[in-house]
């Protein structure tokens, strides 16, 4: 009886395709590694289709999950999807192979803006993938009166009817600049200066969610928060009229999610041809498409629908006050705990 | 005791009640029109004619499928042995042993997942299928080898004795006396691990490469995106096929007894 | 071949055991080097990096400190152990409660009813755990399924607020460890002389006494195994009470994860914190199995009463 067992076991193992992985060495491949759902399928397929280059899609929810991946050696990437802080960590421990700019004549679509940002001032080690914000979002249905930064937002009168991020490094910035300091502030001494905001602000936030923040908006759960540009335009896009989005006033995060090749990657030359491939207008144009973000690249940009063009969330008219993320090393454990504690101090 | 059976059987109702609640819930919604998952809209097969097109879905089931296999064959083999060779020797190590064989059973996920992690790293094996099995056998055949030490006390010691007395070889005494007598628990070991492993999502995070995704891998990457009906498809496209699966091996085992 | 030398005689009645032979501790060599590669090395492993430095892409630079162990103890920590020692006590005396009927009832049904509760329990169990408690949300949300129909029964006016809170985080607990403390009851009941339960119901003690004196007294070991079961990975949850507690309901689960898959980016500590957890799960268990070893000498005998081997 085991037996027939057995064999019923190996069987079923064979029919499902045990085949399938010896196959997939042959071809020439490419292991790209991402954020989840950033990436289109048809965009992988398309490349595929012409280049004849499998692509091996992994995926992460956070730059740090990615970086333990990455770092533990465990598996070879060929593309990591950094952003800018990231980047600006791994130039400085060598861990990125220079781009051959020679293989990505593509190059030129991306926006001047995009070249002289502090993680990588001439683009040598990454290509922007998609830009963003992060802002507020309002029920405009619930909300009534204006809300125009975080100072505003953080009222007693919403009190359990706000959706944050759940990212200890964003809190922490929005505490300060709330205080008038800049982005590239988080220092170990300003740190303790965003205790007593931070006591004031998370009492009154009902949801902390990093992946995906409109869920709770869309659930009425709650009516306002600090999300993505993406949710929220994803948001606007869905219930057109009863969402709105505002950078607030006192300083917006601008992130920048780049492709990078690290090092130790396999097959460089895909890599490349993948980049290229990206930046071509037409193909890049598909991934604003599925992903409402702010696109880098100006082409791109050209093609896209007036109703994309006009989306607050993704193309944010007149001049707000944005800045990137800065690298701040072993700072960011102690930004965690402080985020940990007051989390934990204003919870149930 | 009429009315205590009556009490206890209103009492379970409710437990499952409780336990199918969601799962109600959730194979309603993938009949749902609406993509938000929110509200009712209307009734669709669309979600699940858009499984059949979803390569990486489906490719992420058959690797799951596939580990599941291999996670069972080998729990099998250490949890059976390892419960009979404690059952029939006194080693001194035992208790240690005991206790190191069921400690993955009760440690958190991550940190089981990133300390095998280090491990692979460390002696450098490459992420993939051989990974993933070793993650899962390592706590899934603790529940193989309970189940069969707990069928192992009831044995009767004259079983064996009589086939070896009427000419079998100890071979044979194992295989036509024993494992047909272990059947049971095999089954029920085999079956609890063949569902966690096809279920395990955190050691599998840290132990998979980007070739080898399991199904709960992927619904976890998307369900980050929302709540797709799809994956409410999926969710009932599973239920289907393991009930189905659960009565056929009821029905072979009424055959078996 | 005398039937001795191979070991399969019949002389292990009663649960008396062999001296182990070559053959005996050959056969065991593939479950040693199983534990001692995928059990023991890993946890050295962890043991070494809980004392190195933080690596400044994570990882970690090997040398020793003990500044993680004494982060382990900092109070912002300790508040969250705490917390989570009391989710998992409250999740596990609910389980033990709400599950020990249902493990008695199907432990003293018949067989075709016992093997379709089983099924029953077992089914929910099948599908993927993400899934259930996302669909957990649906019901819990204030438009969700519960909040509808009580408002449409004119039952409330208002939604009423479930999810979000630390009610819905135990509801979600519950939910997923439920069968983890019927089975091993089951096991235990369905073990239970049937005659002494029947002498037990019908000597005029109620069924208040027949329980409390001897039904459940008999299933002791079924109910430290479930116990166990509930109450040691219970502690280690974080998907849960991060989905149904809106991210607010940190526990040590979330925390050790944020070492290494968030924003801290610090595996020394991630790994002090698994260490400590480790060790304190390895004495429990070890104690709680040399105790149940101490009332009964053969393993399988206990394992048979539905408790820890």
């Amino acid at each position: 009886m085991i037996r027939s067992a057995t064999r019923m076991l190996v069987t079923l193992a064979l029919a499902l395709g045990l085949v399938t992985p010896l196959r997939a060495a042959a071809a020439e491949e490419l292991n790209l590694f991402a954020w989840s759902e950033y990436v289109p399928q048809s965009v992988l397929d398309g490349f595929t289709k012409e280049t004849g280059i499998q692509v091996n899609y992994e995926s992460y929810a956070s730059n740090e999950e990615m970086l333990a991946k990455l770092m533990s050696g465990a598996a070879s990437y060929d593309l990591i999807q950094p952003s800018e802080y990231v980047i600006e960590a791994l130039v400085k421990e060598k861990q990125l192979i220079p781009l051959d700019h020679a293989k990505l004549p593509n190059l030129k679509n991306i926006g001047k803006e995009y070249w002289n940002q502090p993680h990588d001032p001439e683009l040598r080690y990454s290509v922007p993938y998609m830009q963003g914000t992060v802002g507020i979002v309002l029920n405009t249905k619930k909300v009534k009166d204006p809300v125009t930064g975080y100072g505003d937002l953080f009222q007693p009168r919403y009190k359990g009817r706000i959706v944050v991020l759940d990212d200890a490094l964003e809190i922490v910035t929005w505490a300060l600049a709330a205080q008038g300091i800049g982005f590239d502030g988080v220092t170990k001494a300003n740190l303790e200066k965003a205790r007593p905001t931070l006591t004031q602000w998370l009492p009154l936030v009902k949801v902390y969610d990093s992946d995906s923040p409109k869920t709770a908006l869309l659930n009425g759960d709650v009516d306002l928060g600090v999300v993505w540009s993406g949710e929220a335009a994803i948001l606007i896009q869905e219930q057109p009229g009863n969402f709105a989005y505002v950078l607030p006033k006192e300083g917006a995060h601008m992130f920048i999610d780049n492709l990078a090749i690290p090092k130790g990657a396999s097959h460089v030359d895909a890599a490349h041809k993948f980049i290229d491939y990206i930046l071509r207008p037409e193909v890049s144009r598909k991934i604003s498409d599925e992903f409402p973000y702010t696109n880098p690249n100006v082409e791109a940009r050209k093609l896209l629908s007036a109703e994309q063009r006009a989306n607050a969330a993704s193309y944010p008219p007149g001049n707000p006050k944005l800045s990137t993320f800065r690298d701040i090393g072993p700072l960011a454990a102690d930004v965690d705990k402080l985020f940990t504690d007051m989390k934990a101090k204003s919870g149930p | 005791m009429k009315l205590v059976t009556r009490l206890l059987g209103v009492w379970t109702g409710f437990v499952l009640l409780f336990f199918y609640l969601p799962i109600a819930v959730l194979v309603l919604f993938s009949f749902n029109q609406s993509k938000l998952n929110i509200v009712w809209t209307g009734f669709t097969l669309d979600w699940y004619t858009s499984l059949w097109h979803d390569t990486v879905l489906v490719r992420a089931l058959q690797n799951s499928l596939i580990v599941a296999v291999f996670t069972t064959l080998i729990s099998l083999v250490l949890g059976t042995a390892g419960a009979w060779l404690l059952y029939r020797y006194r080693y001194r190590a035992s208790s240690v042993l005991e206790t190191l064989a069921f400690l993955p059973m009760i440690v958190p996920e991550v940190i089981l997942g990133v300390s095998l992690l280090i491990l692979f790293v460390t002696i450098g094996l490459q992420l993939g299928y051989t990974t993933i099995v070793i993650s899962h056998v390592t706590f899934c055949f603790p529940f193989v080898m309970a189940s069969v030490q707990a069928r192992l006390a009831g044995l009767d010691p004259a079983l064996e004795e009589a086939a070896l007395d009427l000419g079998a070889t100890p071979l044979q005494a194992f295989t036509k006396v024993l494992v047909p007598y272990l059947m049971p628990a095999i089954v029920s070991g085999g079956l609890m691990s063949f569902t966690l492993s096809l279920d395990e999502l955190i050691v599998t995070y840290f132990t998979a490469s980007a070739g080898t995704r399991t199904l709960p891998l992927e619904i976890f990457g998307r369900v980050k995106k929302g709540l797709d009906p799809s994956l409410n498809a999926i969710s009932t496209v599973f239920i289907a096929v393991t009930v189905l699966a659960l009565l056929i091996t009821e029905m072979v085992r009424r055959r078996n007894p | 071949m005398p039937p001795e030398a191979t070991g399969f005689s019949g002389a292990a009645s009663g649960g008396s055991q062999r001296q182990p032979g070559r053959i005996g501790w050959l056969l065991l060599t593939p479950l040693i080097a199983w534990a001692f590669a995928f059990v023991v090395a890993p946890a050295v492993i962890m043991l070494v990096y809980s004392f190195a430095h933080r690596g400044t892409l994570g990882g970690v630079v090997l040398g020793f400190t003990l500044e993680n162990y004494a982060g382990v103890l900092d109070p912002v920590y300790m508040r969250i152990v705490i917390r989570s020692i009391v989710y998992a006590t409250i999740t596990t005396l609910l389980c033990l409660g709400a599950g020990y009927p249902v493990a008695y009832l199907i432990g003293r049904s018949d067989e075709r009813l016992r093997n379709a509760l089983l099924m029953a329990v077992m089914v929910p169990f099948w599908t993927s755990f993400l899934i259930r408690t996302y669909a957990w949300v649906t019901i819990l949300k204030s438009q969700g399924l519960l909040n509808s129909i009580a408002m449409q029964l004119q039952l409330i006016s208002e939604p009423f607020e479930m999810l979000y809170t630390p009610g819905a985080v135990v509801v979600g607990l519950v939910y997923t460890f439920l069968p983890f403390m019927i089975l091993p009851i089951y096991s235990s009941v369905e073990k239970l002389d049937g005659a002494l339960v029947e002498a037990a119901l019908d000597l005029g003690a109620g069924p208040v006494r027949a329980f409390s004196r001897v039904i459940i007294p008999l299933t002791v070991p079924g109910i430290a195994a479930g116990v166990l079961l509930v109450f040691v990975p219970s502690l280690g949850i974080y998907a849960v009470n991060d989905i149904l507690g809106g991210g607010r309901v940190d526990m040590i689960g979330n925390i050790i994860e944020n070492q290494f898959k968030g924003n801290a980016r610090n595996w020394p500590f991630g790994a002090a914190l698994g260490t400590t957890l480790l060790v304190s799960f390895a004495l429990i268990y070890w104690f709680v199995s040399r105790r149940q070893r101490a009332e009964t000498g053969d393993p399988g005998e206990r394992v048979l009463r539905g408790g820890l081997p």
